[in-house]
């Protein structure tokens, strides 16, 4: 909708050398009148009309948001990714929202002040798990983060999830350092890390690695955080951290299940960003192992044992392994719904030694 | 042999977990029970808000050093690993290159002051108002929208390069690339919300000038800088002669709250820079405060949809309208020259670049 002549007549009669071209005839969908939904209102409410026109491939290398109108003299940059599949997920503009809302405080909804003393094995273990994980956490922020230059805004959608699973990322950092030095014990031993990930040179190979595998297994630690955390205090931070690294795996998998639809021949492609994840190639990033270092899992085990005598330890072990087992099987679960099922049978044959029968 | 006296059976040891193939744990290490780091004081009381990172950091653990000399994700007061790993793609290990003072409290504070666009806005008291003048906020709109992506997307780029010992600092940055995500969103959908929709893209002289930083001192001259103050200039602009309903209101205070805090971040950066450098850095301000005045002023001097609705949408008449022009590029300006003399960086006003001198003197 455009103003009307009558109106720009008037305007151009006040002021000679307004131009008013951008308003006379504006190249840029008009007319929109968009109200909340029950979510307020939402990427996907205005996500409509030529502004819903998600390309599959652009051209726009300019800076300019999908939907704007554009400039002759824009100037290009090569440094945006042209396809809709180099990055996109269809929840993104969902998952976004979710964050946005679910935001919380390291600093006032963990409630440090109830937190118990614990006995001393117990307290070291757990700044011993909250240091590996400050460690690997704000990795997963740096990963995403390298990639956002190169989201369009024809998919800006993808570049607001990236910015929110960085502040969760941040947030985790925060948190489990919080742990570590509310408790007396402060931080021990670094593991090796998680630098690996940040060697991905492509979108889904990101996805493959991180969402899938990498942050697929902290989310499904963390939600069986209730056997190890030891105070409510502890099973509210894993908690909501958890419910953190759902977004970010249902981003990863809804990437992945885009890609497999629409290209379905990089099958086997992906499978070797998951050989390598896997510790297929022998060397590199090792889920095939325990999650962490020798460090994390001994912490785990006293953890889940209850303390730190042998025999603690040892039932400590025997608990991890089913969070081992669940973890292997959810990511088989990811797996199968993106649709690369048939990794069953190309999967680490350590991980495989703890699926669950197919059902199919 | 009396049968009492017969030697006791060997106590059973414990049966160790053997799943063959999967694991067979070794007998227990424990050494990072005996870390060679510091034991921080329990926490017993919390601060009126909560229990911060600035709390946290008790110690040796708060203490970035000038250098840091870890090449991987070590967390800072941790032991590093005897095997590091990979060394990671970080090419930041200078503090004088990141570092801001209260990078902690900004971090926290803003986490404090999120706020959701999608329900905290009141979207449905958005009255219907005159085409042009709708049009007119729509293309203002559309330029912030513009411009807080193409931040947030430089911004997220240079997390991958700043080393894991500067955490306050990449906590704090993670906080300001996801405001930036919330202004993209909360003004994009303004834009579309009440009969009208996006104007026209900016020139881009600036975009590109972010894009291109080569240090991340100059992006922050760039973005928090520069960028910060003409945008708060026009979010406080905004409040007073732009807004047009309670959303509009809203939209403007909030964001300017948020580049408060951006600003702070970059005028302690630039002083601690200012301060800590060398007299061959120091000289790379100048530089840096050259170029991107040059480019925001090819900005505003090209951007004829933005300012010819500035003027449509601030005045009654269009010789009002040019008045409020005038005194947006004033506040504009001001909010600019203020931030560099709180960074200490004093007499800019006389060496600005002349193209930015015309396009605030005569807009």
């Amino acid at each position: 909708m455009a103003v009307s002549q009558e109106m720009l007549a008037e305007l151009r009669s006040e002021g000679e050398d307004l131009d008013l071209s951008w308003l006379d005839a504006p190249a840029a969908e008009r007319g929109l009148r968009i109200a909340p939904g029950k979510r307020g209102l939402t990427l996907e409410e205005i996500s409509t009309g030529t502004y819903g026109d998600i390309p599959m491939q652009s051209r726009n290398q300019s800076g300019r948001m999908r939907g704007a109108a554009p400039r002759g003299d824009a100037q290009q940059t090569q440094q945006m990714w042209p396809f809709r599949s180099s990055s996109w997920s269809q929840s993104a503009m969902l998952l976004y929202e979710e964050a946005v809302q679910r935001q919380w405080s390291s600093a006032t909804d963990v409630p440090w002040a109830e937190l118990p003393d614990l006995p001393e094995d117990l307290e070291y273990a757990m700044s011993q798990l909250c240091t590996f994980l400050t460690q690997v956490e704000f990795i997963a922020g740096d990963v995403p983060g390298q990639y956002a230059p190169n989201v369009s805004g024809e998919f800006f959608e993808v570049g607001l999830f990236l910015a929110s699973q960085i502040m969760d990322e941040a947030r985790h950092l925060d948190v489990f350092r919080k742990r570590a030095l509310v408790n007396g014990i402060g931080l021990l031993q670094a593991g090796p890390g998680a630098v690996n990930l940040l060697t991905a040179q492509d979108f889904t190979e990101m996805a493959s690695t991180l969402h899938l595998v990498g942050e697929g297994f902290v989310q499904s630690l963390f939600r069986m955080g209730e056997m190890f955390a030891q105070t409510e205090v502890d099973k509210r931070m894993f908690r909501l951290a958890a419910q953190d690294e759902s977004r970010h795996v249902a981003f990863g998998v809804m990437h992945m299940k885009y890609v497999m639809e629409t290209e379905p021949e990089r099958r086997d492609e992906i499978h070797c960003y998951l050989d390598r994840m896997e510790g297929l190639l022998g060397a590199g990033s090792a889920q095939a192992g325990l999650t962490g270092g020798g460090e994390t899992t001994e912490a785990l085990a006293i953890l889940l044992g209850g303390g730190s005598t042998e025999a603690q330890i040892n039932e400590g072990y025997m608990k991890l392994m089913a969070i081992r087992k669940r973890q292997v099987n959810e990511y088989m679960h990811r797996l199968d719904v993106v649709g690369l099922g048939d990794r069953r049978q190309k999967m680490h044959p350590m991980m495989q030694m703890l699926l669950d029968p197919s059902k199919n | 042999m009396a049968e009492n006296d017969a030697p006791a059976a060997p106590a059973e040891a414990p049966q160790r977990p053997q799943i063959p193939g999967v694991i067979a744990p070794p007998a227990p290490d424990l050494k990072w029970m005996n870390a060679a780091t510091e034991r921080p004081p329990r926490v017993r009381e919390l601060g009126p808000e909560g229990f911060t990172l600035a709390m946290a950091d008790y110690g040796s653990y708060g203490l970035a050093p000038d250098i840091w000399p870890y090449e991987n994700d070590t967390p800072r007061g941790a032991v590093p690993a005897r095997d590091r790993g990979l060394p990671a793609p970080y090419t930041i290990y200078d503090k004088l290159d990141v570092w801001a003072e209260s990078c902690a409290e900004l971090y926290e504070a803003a986490i404090r002051e999120q706020w959701k666009p999608a329900t905290e806005i009141s979207w449905s008291g958005i009255e219907p108002l005159a085409e042009h003048v709708e049009a007119s906020l729509d293309q203002i709109y559309s330029n912030i929208s513009e411009q807080a992506y193409n931040s947030n997307a430089v911004l997220l780029g240079w997390l991958q390069y700043i080393s894991y010992g500067f955490h306050e600092v990449k906590l704090y940055l993670a906080t300001q690339s996801f405001d930036h995500a919330r202004h993209v969103e909360a003004f994009r959908k303004r834009a579309l919300a009440n009969g009208g929709g996006l104007g026209v893209q900016s020139p881009g002289f600036f975009n590109r000038t972010v894009f291109a930083s080569f240090k991340f001192t100059e992006f922050v001259i760039y973005n928090n800088i520069i960028r910060t103050t003409f945008l708060l200039g026009l979010c406080e602009f905004g409040q007073e002669k732009l807004a047009r309903s309670q959303a509009d209101r809203q939209l403007f205070e909030n964001t300017a709250n948020d580049l408060r805090r951006h600003l702070v971040y970059g005028v302690e950066h630039l002083r601690y820079y200012g301060l800590q450098a060398g007299e061959q850095k120091r000289r790379n301000i100048r530089t840096w405060l050259d170029r991107g005045e040059v480019m925001l002023a090819a900005d505003l001097k090209r951007d004829k949809p933005f300012r010819e609705a500035v003027i449509l949408a601030s005045g009654d008449t269009v010789a009002a309208g040019k008045e409020a022009l005038k005194d947006l590029r004033q506040r504009q300006f001001k909010r600019y020259i203020g931030a560099l003399e709180a960074a200490a960086y004093r007499g800019r006003e006389a060496h600005m670049v002349p193209t930015l001198k015309e396009m605030i003197e005569t807009p």
